[in-house]
């Protein structure tokens, strides 16, 4: 086992090491004084802001969407669910950018909608409702996924139980099978949210890199970045970790830490 | 008229079936494991779907949704409520209920003495035994006030002495609140305890048999 042990710990050690080294180059390149400076910039504060905004509205279009489909994915069988389970898989393994384009063709003066509409009814495109969208399109592919999986934890026959107590399958949808899901759920909004803030190429597809209108945290390093304003771009990055840290911190404490699913060794 | 009424129910493992339980009665139906009693009382409750007629106070069941059924079913599965003390889990059943909060919050403090879990009111499924846990479904179960009463084994995972403890004070809450009952067991003494008439259910057909659980060959309907 000793072979395996070292290689095993080895392997951790350069992952960790890895991602160490990399938070602290990004914090080591700014004085104390000049990140509290560019911490309080307008542009970081609008990027935050945004970012906070949007990321929020979408985390609540993606719960409002996503938590229904995922109930039908754990619950029920029908004809083509595992095309239909792949298709919803989808847009958390394709590039961003590559989802942001065919959202871009679907909405666009071009795109069906429009098409069929005869007019853009939502005025998503470069415009604060876009970067919602895309952030949403995003997050309720991760929110749906991790979802079906809390459902299923839930034993189907709770609802057969509350059925006889004389609950509908609406009420008891809502009284006892989310609270009974409701660990996994938090976690599963938390990840979506986590998702949707971070979210960058389907944003810049659909919403546009527009400083002071459009500009997310991501979209903020990412243009000052190219203008060569480090500072700021710096520290938005910071806050993005920051933020991402503590939403996986909170999802560690909701499922009780590394240790809980830690085996034991058979006797 | 019979209060429950199976007229040539049908489920995968069984029938076809016919059976009447009177107002009031309490009828058991005993069998081996596996012989799919638990899918008959499954039937009746509403959950799984039958072939056949079930009809209660001379209404069809088949299109009665099951939280419309005015049943009560006590199963070996408590299914309690993780994230609910007991008296929550009694106050989410009665928030339907057309009655003024005064008069639910009576029905589960009188509900609660009735299975004698009013000591445990606050504590939730995990930080209650065995015995006590089947004490607050039953106390779940029973908190509508339900016409018909559904008991598939509902102790038999209990020790000897909680279980004859339980039939006797389920038996005496029954006759208390006058319910219609139908038992699901594969334990005679439980079918003997539990019911006023013990159907044999053999080969997937039932028959009749005396109190004492004895098949005596007669076919169903008894009555």
């Amino acid at each position: 086992m000793a072979p395996l042990l070292i290689l095993a710990w080895g392997a951790l050690a350069v992952i960790a090491l890895t991602i160490l080294g990399a938070l602290g180059a990004l914090i080591g390149q700014l004085p104390l004084d000049r990140l509290l400076e560019a911490l309080g910039q307008e542009e970081t504060l609008f990027a935050l802001l945004m970012s906070l905004r949007t990321s929020a509205l979408a985390l609540g279009l993606a719960l409002f969407l996503g938590i229904p489909a995922a109930w039908l994915l754990a619950r029920r069988r029908f004809p083509g669910k595992v095309l239909v389970e792949t298709l919803l898989d989808l847009p958390m393994v394709t590039p961003p950018l590559v989802a942001g384009m065919g959202l871009l063709f679907l909405l666009g003066r071009e795109g069906p909608v429009v098409g069929v509409l005869g007019m853009d009814p939502f005025g998503l495109l470069f415009s604060p409702a876009g970067v919602v969208l895309a952030q949403t399109y995003i997050a309720v592919s991760v929110l749906t996924r991790s979802a079906r999986a809390a459902f299923q934890a839930v034993n189907p026959d709770y609802a057969g139980q509350a059925a006889t107590l004389g609950l509908s399958p609406g009420w008891a949808f809502l009284l006892v099978e989310v609270p009974m899901a409701g660990r996994g759920l938090v976690s599963a909004a938390i990840l979506a949210w986590a998702r949707a803030l971070g979210e960058f190429g389907a944003t810049l597809m659909v919403a546009g890199a527009t400083r002071m209108r459009t500009e997310t945290l991501p979209m903020a390093v990412f243009l000052n970045i190219a203008s060569g304003e480090t500072e700021i771009a710096i520290a938005c990055a910071l806050l993005l970790l920051s933020l991402a840290f503590c939403l996986l911190l909170g999802i560690r404490a909701l499922t009780g830490g590394s240790e809980r699913g830690a085996g034991h060794a058979p006797a | 008229m019979p209060r429950l009424d199976l007229e040539g129910v049908t489920t995968p493992f069984l029938g076809p079936l016919d059976l009447s339980v009177a107002d009031g009665e309490a009828v058991a139906l005993l069998g081996p494991s596996g012989s799919g009693k638990t899918t008959l009382l499954k039937a009746v409750a509403g959950l799984i779907p039958h072939g056949g007629r079930i009809r209660f106070d001379g209404r069809p069941m088949e299109r009665t949704p099951p939280h419309h059924r005015d049943i009560g079913y006590l199963s070996q599965d408590v299914l309690a409520f993780p994230h609910l003390s007991v008296a929550a889990s009694l106050r989410l059943v009665l928030f339907f209920d057309q009655a003024s909060a005064g008069r639910r919050a009576e029905r589960v403090r009188r509900t609660l003495e009735l299975c004698a879990i009013t000591h445990r009111a606050d504590r939730r499924p995990d930080q209650l035994s065995g015995g006590e846990r089947q004490r607050a479904a039953l106390a779940r179960a029973l908190a509508r006030r339900p016409s018909l009463l559904l008991l598939d084994e509902p102790f038999s995972s209990l020790d000897p002495e909680t279980r004859r403890q339980l039939w006797a004070e389920v038996g005496g809450l029954r006759r208390t609140l006058g319910m219609t009952a139908l038992v699901v067991t594969h334990d005679p003494e439980e079918a003997r305890v539990l019911a006023d008439r013990v159907i044999y259910l053999r080969d997937g057909k039932l028959v009749q048999a005396d109190k004492g659980g004895a098949s005596t060959g007669a076919r169903s309907p008894a009555r």
